[in-house]
């Protein structure tokens, strides 16, 4: 139709679609139509707000017309012009319903990806929200068995719990892509995902859970022959001696400096506090046991 | 006169004043029970080795060897120095058929004897002169050992060039060091980003393979596409109706040309 005015066309497509006395069904068909030849010309012009509205009734118009996947598609464009609009609710739950889309089509990849972009828009704005996109799409991922593509995600999702100072979340989240690493046979990620969980234990001054952790991941053989092992003891020590100059020498290596950034941004942040008060704690700690060996 | 005679009249002379020879009266002493004169005998037999051998140690050309000939003789006059003690109390002792000068000439003896070891030169600078009396232990202080302080002298001229290889040395082994630390580095990157290279392969072969398959049902569906496209064209240009399309067209054309001559 030559008709070019996006509005006429959005009027024209609510009128097939409204029903009334003289229409009994709706037109769906032609509707759709209408509506994204309107959405496109909106974008074209820039005019966000009507476009974003004309993209999500052609969605519902592809749903009718039991099409999931283009109407997915229309829900992608229509988040992503709430996301330039700054409407960070739609946004997230545009790129939901996108997902769920996308899973009725039965394909998950695309449906991860939706959330993944949806959490990346969101991660300035929403933090909370975009980490619960995040994980949301590596359940997903993992459900179907592809957990190598799930290991971005994690990393994004440890950057977001870094950056909102949630640091126990952050480890939690790299020891899940340790242990989707695991599955995958991936060894390098493996290990460096379990170097960059005890650091950001000991950055947030947990010694003990630092310590756990290193006991928990030397169980895995994969992460005990590897550099990052030795790394990790070494700076274990080093805090146990309370080595200031040690740790520093450490957190310089290119073992740490192969991490991830932010990983690394916290590791040269490291002796944090007091290391001193560590050293003693580990000491008495130590002594106890001796004793115990002494005696037997 | 004749040789035969000079050679008698010499022997003659000789024994005429054998008394007086002192290198053979020693000789002559040595065989005799007197302990004081065998001792000092010994003594100073001991003591012209040890000056020749000095000369030989400062003839020397290679330290090495000097060294040791030093070492030796600091050794052997450390042992004449303890002989000495010894020989000054057999001094004091009288023995039968000696004079009183002859005692006293003993003792002037025994007491020059250490200023004529010690003057024996072993390479030392400064030989400390010992001005007390000569007690049991003073002979023991004596005794120097090899690695004395005072010995440096001469060592430090021969470690003076060596110490400069020895710097060198150290210096280059420093500077390898660090293209080495700079090398382990360069290779710590380049194995971090083997490993995620192949990590990315592995997340890729799944992918391809899906790529495979549905390439593979394109390019079917395809194919049965153009096989029917292929029929339908047959049929739309079968021989008949081409030809009548051809003739059709030379009859308008005819009709075209009609009008427009």
């Amino acid at each position: 139709m030559p008709i070019s005015d996006p509005d006429k066309l959005i009027s024209k497509a609510d009128k097939l679609t409204k029903l009334s006395l003289t229409r009994w069904s709706a037109d769906w068909r032609n509707a759709t139509l209408l509506y994204e030849e309107a959405a496109n010309l909106f974008r074209v012009a820039k005019k966000n707000e009507k476009a974003k509205e004309a993209f999500e009734k052609a969605s519902k118009g592809q749903e009718m017309l039991s099409s999931p996947w283009d109407a997915a598609k229309h829900m992608e464009s229509a988040a992503a012009l709430a996301k330039e609009l700054g409407y960070w609710n739609e946004v997230t739950d545009f790129y939901r319903r996108a997902s769920e889309l996308y899973m009725e089509c039965g394909r998950p990849q695309p449906a991860s990806d939706a959330l993944a972009k949806g959490a990346s828009a969101l991660e300035d704005a929403m933090p909370e929200a975009a980490v619960q996109l995040y994980n949301d799409a590596s359940a997903i991922l993992e459900e179907d068995g592809k957990e190598q593509m799930a290991f971005d995600l994690y990393r994004a999702a440890t950057s977001v719990y870094i950056k909102l100072e949630k640091y126990s979340d952050a480890a939690s989240s790299l020891l899940q892509l340790g242990l989707a690493a695991d599955k995958c046979n991936a060894t390098n990620s493996q290990c460096k995902a379990y170097l960059g969980a005890i650091i950001i234990y000991l950055y947030a001054h947990d010694f003990k859970q630092a310590e756990k952790c290193y006991n928990d991941c030397s169980q895995v053989d994969a992460f005990l022959r590897s550099d990052q092992n030795r790394c990790a003891s070494k700076l274990l020590s080093a805090y146990t001696e309370g080595d200031i100059e040690e740790i520093k020498r450490v957190v310089q290596s290119s073992t740490v400096s192969n991490l991830d950034h932010v990983v690394i941004k916290l590791a040269r942040k490291l002796p944090t506090g007091d290391v001193s008060a560590l050293k003693t704690d580990a000491g008495k700690e130590e002594e106890e046991p001796l004793d115990e060996n002494d005696l037997t | 006169m004749s040789v035969i005679d000079i050679l008698t009249r010499v022997d003659a002379i000789c024994n005429k004043y054998d008394r007086y020879d002192v290198e053979k009266q020693k000789d002559l002493n040595v065989s005799g029970d007197d302990a004081f004169a065998r001792l000092y005998a010994s003594v100073d037999s001991d003591i012209e080795a040890a000056l020749q051998k000095a000369e030989l140690a400062s003839k020397e050309k290679s330290k090495a060897s000097a060294v040791a000939i030093n070492a030796e003789l600091r050794r052997t006059k450390a042992r004449l120095l303890e002989e000495v003690p010894k020989l000054q109390r057999l001094a004091i002792k009288k023995v039968k058929g000696l004079s009183t000068e002859e005692l006293a000439a003993r003792n002037d003896l025994v007491l020059a004897l250490p200023d004529r070891i010690q003057a024996i030169p072993d390479g030392t600078a400064a030989a400390p002169k010992q001005t007390g009396g000569w007690g049991g232990s003073a002979p023991r202080a004596e005794i120097k050992f090899d690695s004395d302080g005072q010995f440096d002298n001469e060592y430090f001229q021969e470690t003076e060039t060596s110490s400069q290889f020895r710097q060198e040395y150290e210096m280059r082994k420093m500077k390898q060091d660090q293209g080495l630390d700079m090398i382990s580095d360069g290779l710590d990157t380049l194995k971090n980003m083997a490993h995620d290279m192949n990590e990315e392969m592995d997340r890729q072969v799944p992918l391809m393979d899906e790529i495979d398959t549905k390439v593979d049902r394109a390019t079917a569906d395809l194919k049965n596409t153009n096989v029917r496209l292929k029929d339908t064209v047959n049929q739309l240009r079968s021989s008949r109706n081409f030809c009548i399309d051809i003739i059709l067209l030379i009859i308008i054309l005819g009709i075209a040309a009609y009008l427009y001559k």
